[in-house]
């Protein structure tokens, strides 16, 4: 049904983009074979056997290779978020709420938002270069005329992988910013790390945990589906490479924004 | 040994990519044992031919049917099944860049034979890389090979599932005349030892000699002349003569 489907997407995708055809009915068929691209995800998904070794070298990939990038940012974005807080709120007398502001506001929002924007760039970038590359020396066809399911081999794997390593990298990257505001705090002032996190967790609730562990799902997961979709489906030829790993970085950002603005309507909803 | 058998039957195929009409009507059979070779200059559709075979493009009109079965007819299921007894030796080798020879040739088996064990599936691969020389590149990457080690550690790849039908698209391009003709000799070497039936895209002429059982030629999407290599060469045809001189 889902192929049937697909196959009926990607003629129209043809016969339009053969015809002139209005930017709104473009950005429509984009849409769907967006969609059709995901739903095939989660049908592969449960498609036994699960290609568990592939599964891990991605995850090793993913999240070991990108540890250095997201220790540094998460460092600094503490520091700074520090440094940039300390001198309002020691106008308000307020200098010892900067810890929980900062735990707050790493925690729910910058933390999972800026770690996802660098793994967008890093990760996203990195799968759509690499599937782009075997789509154009044909490694992909050859998959799929040895009848060896390269989608599954290739695309779940990978989305799997950012949608289970991006969480976790979220939460390092929390705990090495709620260490570079602790560094912050104490370039000129003396707190001990006891207290700095007596402060930060005490300001903290579980339920600010729950949602920004959802929401870092998600942004795995639309990492994944830009890097896999540009470069599983680039064009034959060997700029198509840069065009596939370019557009996948471009696209996960801006799926990371559309992610975070859903997720926070959602959690003003519920919580 | 050819027999009457048709493995495969392409008929009426047409295919076009926008303006660009690239198969116009095109038939053609092929016997079960034989080896046909598909003649044609660059750009003249005989890699689409190819791939409309094993569905990586499919025609806009027409029906292909591989042994027995009607392509258009066939769900995702039996076109995967089907597939398994197609090889296809793409025209750079397409081995996976980021896997050893042995991991590239152990891939497509250990999909398709999951009850083997490590040692049947490393017994088979070095069979494999037995019959194409290169035993001793099993650990190597696809980086650190040859244009013709490449080929030839793809031949392996699609071999190693013992194929009924062979499809090699320009197998001879990019190599040098005397890696081209060992290519050549593996290619009749292989159709001898696993009784495959075979089309073999190619515009290069020693390739076309030392392979074919039958020839067609291809201008202007559409069959121009057929035959075998000799009967072709004797033609006073001045398109068909350029292929020869």
């Amino acid at each position: 049904m889902i192929a049937k489907i697909n196959r009926s997407v990607k003629q129209v995708v043809l016969v339009k983009s053969e015809t002139s055809v209005s930017n709104l009915q473009k950005v429509f068929l984009l849409f769907a074979d967006w969609w059709l691209f995901l739903i095939r995800f989660f049908k592969e998904l449960f498609h036994m056997p699960f290609e568990f070794n592939e599964f891990i070298r991605q995850g090793f990939q993913i999240g070991n290779k990108s540890l250095g990038l997201v220790t540094i940012t998460g460092f600094i974005m503490g520091l700074v978020l520090t440094i940039q807080s300390k001198p309002t709120l020691s106008d308000f007398g307020a200098e010892s709420w900067l810890p929980g502001m900062v735990a707050i506001s790493l925690v729910r929002e910058i933390g999972p938002v800026i770690t996802a924007l660098i793994c967008a760039g890093k990760i996203g970038s990195g799968i759509g270069a690499e599937l782009g590359s075997m789509r154009v020396t044909e490694q992909i066809d050859a998959m799929e005329v040895s009848g060896t399911h390269p989608f599954r081999f290739l695309v779940v794997t990978r989305m799997l992988a950012t949608s289970i390593l991006i969480p976790i990298l979220v939460f390092y990257s929390d705990l090495v910013g709620l260490f570079g505001s602790y560094v912050g705090v104490n370039i000129d002032g003396d707190v001990s790390l006891q207290l700095f996190l007596l402060q930060a967790t005490g300001a903290l609730e579980f339920s600010d945990l729950i949602p920004a562990t959802i929401k870092s799902i998600f942004f795995g997961l639309v990492i994944g589906l830009a890097g896999c979709y540009k470069g599983y489906n680039a064009n034959k030829g060997t700029e198509s490479v840069g065009i596939a790993a370019n557009e996948a970085v471009v696209a996960a950002s801006l799926l990371v924004f559309v992610v975070d603005v859903i997720a926070v309507q959602v959690t003003n909803i519920l919580v | 040994m050819i027999s009457e058998e048709k493995v495969l039957k392409l008929d009426n195929l047409f295919k076009s990519f926008g303006s660009k009409v690239v198969l116009d009507g095109i038939s053609i059979d092929l016997n079960k044992g034989e080896n046909l070779v598909i003649l044609g200059k660059s750009g003249s559709g005989k890699s689409v031919l190819v791939k409309c075979i094993v569905k990586l493009i499919e025609p806009d009109e027409g029906t292909i049917s591989v042994l027995g079965t009607d392509l258009a007819e066939a769900n995702n299921k039996e076109l995967n099944a089907l597939r398994i007894r197609i090889g296809f030796l793409f025209q750079g080798g397409a081995l996976y860049d980021s896997m050893t020879v042995r991991e590239n040739l152990e891939f497509p088996l250990a999909r398709h034979h999951r009850k083997l064990d490590q040692n049947e599936l490393d017994s088979k691969i070095d069979e494999a890389l037995d019959n194409v020389g290169l035993k001793d590149a099993a650990d190597k990457l696809p980086s650190e090979l040859s244009g013709g080690m490449r080929k030839r550690i793809g031949l392996a790849r699609t071999l190693i599932l013992n194929p009924e039908i062979m499809l090699y698209d320009e197998p001879t391009t990019g190599l040098d005349p005397v890696t081209g003709n060992e290519i050549s000799e593996l290619i009749l070497e292989m159709q001898k030892k696993y009784q495959t039936s075979s089309i073999i895209i190619t515009h290069d002429m020693s390739c076309a000699r030392l392979t074919s059982n039958r020839i067609a030629m291809i201008r202007d999407g559409k069959i121009y002349k057929s035959g075998t290599f000799d009967e072709l060469k004797s033609l006073e045809d001045s398109w068909v003569k350029s292929f020869f001189v």
